[in-house]
């Protein structure tokens, strides 16, 4: 499939672009969140430092140039790579929360999705970069924080509704953040000792600990999930 | 002679894999930093990978036995050990920075290089395994009580000391070494039915 380039040049006459009868809305539409994802599976594949326009542009179907027509650098291509599939993994969730209305069974449904979620090599690229780079440390601290405030208003809700203990919810967010970063490193390791299976049990004992609730009823066999 | 220029050469390698990457070295600026010609390095490594591999199997297995030995001080109780333990997980500013630089590194090409994954699974079980041992000594004497078996509660002693330490590594808010080693001390303490204080938290 070919696309065609964009009939502006890299070099910035966007401002002018006022006056002509442009294209671009479509391809505002259709190529931006194209190109970011086809940057997610490269980053994945490859890994950040080794992940180049070309690359990209080849997966997404496109031109270098169209690429660097959205995005001026490699390195700001790649920063909103990786923050746009932490936020579709948070709107999925959020998503998927909205349709259940036990505070316990959203638990487990939040703890499911990050055992399921076969993408945590962005998130180890994200703490990464973090080490070198003030922008996306900053990028990643905005993401963990939404993701945190998720499982805090579940737990704040249950505490309300008095279906879990009455615990500081900030805490109990932050504690099962940490153990999930954790325990996914070594799933992601792919480790014969720390499978996808025991993650969850781990997750489940310790949110059952945490908040004083036993979250067997709502528990539903496993889901097969590909390699 | 022949053991401590390889440690040298190691040492070296680590550090440069902490400060630039673990992609980004090379076995001439290794040989550069660890004062030896390239061609010593090429006797001791035939390969570039053989090198990284080995540098950081290296720098865990060195911050692996500093603590083994800090934390199996004869008089302590299980509890002081352990205190022992998750304090030495912690990237402290020197060397344990720079080991946990290289562990999120390792992390980040056993992700995408099955080729290293033996490597990252073996030094998990090493600190599992390390975990369990001093949890089961804790729950054997009494000391610890807990419905979990030791290698469960170890399984999440290493996980939150993961989650909670790359944290501090990279400086998030509110995640220095004292609240994240706080935030563990706190959790752990309540799966072995003891005090958070006991386990090394302050305040």
């Amino acid at each position: 499939m070919v696309f065609p380039e964009p009939r502006l040049s890299f070099r910035g006459t966007r401002g002018g672009d006022a006056a002509r009868v442009s294209p671009r809305p479509q391809i505002d539409h259709i190529r931006r969140p194209q190109i970011l994802e086809a940057a997610v599976e490269v980053i994945c594949e490859r890994g950040l430092r080794n992940t180049r326009i070309a690359d990209v542009a080849e997966r997404a179907g496109t031109s270098p140039s169209a690429v660097l027509y959205w995005f001026q650098t490699k390195e700001e291509l790649l920063a909103q790579a990786m923050i746009a599939d932490e936020e579709r993994f948070a709107r999925e969730l959020e998503g998927r929360l909205a349709e259940i209305d036990d505070p316990a069974e959203q638990l487990v449904a939040a703890i499911d999705a990050c055992v399921e979620d076969d993408n945590w090599t962005m998130w180890i690229e994200l703490w990464s970069r973090s080490l070198t780079d003030e922008r996306l440390r900053g990028e990643r601290e905005g993401l963990d924080r939404h993701w945190r405030a998720i499982l805090a208003r579940i737990v704040e809700d249950g505490v309300e509704r008095g279906v879990f203990d009455p615990v500081d919810a900030e805490e109990a967010a932050l504690a099962l953040a940490a153990l999930i970063d954790g325990l996914a490193v070594q799933v992601t390791l792919r480790d014969p000792a720390l499978t996808e299976e025991r993650m969850r049990k781990i997750c489940i004992e310790t949110a059952e600990h945490l908040l004083g609730v036993e979250l067997g009823s709502v528990l539903r066999p496993p889901e097969e999930v590909g390699a | 002679m022949a053991a401590g220029t390889r440690e040298r050469i190691l040492e070296a390698a680590c550090d440069l894999i902490a400060a630039d990457g673990i992609d980004d070295v090379r076995i001439a600026r290794v040989a550069t930093r660890a004062g030896v010609s390239t061609a010593l390095v090429h006797h001791y490594f035939s390969t570039r990978e053989e090198l990284l591999e080995e540098a950081l199997t290296h720098s865990f297995e060195t911050a692996g036995s500093e603590r083994f030995s800090a934390a199996t001080d004869p008089g302590a109780s299980a509890a002081e050990r352990l205190a022992s333990a998750i304090d030495a997980c912690m990237p402290h500013p020197g060397s344990q920075e720079r080991d946990w630089v290289l562990w999120v590194e390792l992390w980040l090409r056993a992700a995408r290089d099955a080729g290293l994954r033996p490597l990252a699974a073996d030094l998990y079980d090493r600190y599992r395994a390390w975990f369990a041992e001093i949890i089961e000594a804790g729950l054997r004497s009494g000391e610890f009580t807990s419905d979990r078996s030791a290698p469960e509660i170890a399984d999440f002693a290493v996980a939150l000391v993961d989650g909670f330490g790359v944290r501090a590594v990279i400086h998030a808010p509110r995640a220095t070494i004292a609240e994240v080693r706080n935030q563990v001390a706190k959790r752990l303490a309540a799966e072995l039915g003891i005090e958070a204080e006991e386990l090394g938290a302050t305040g």
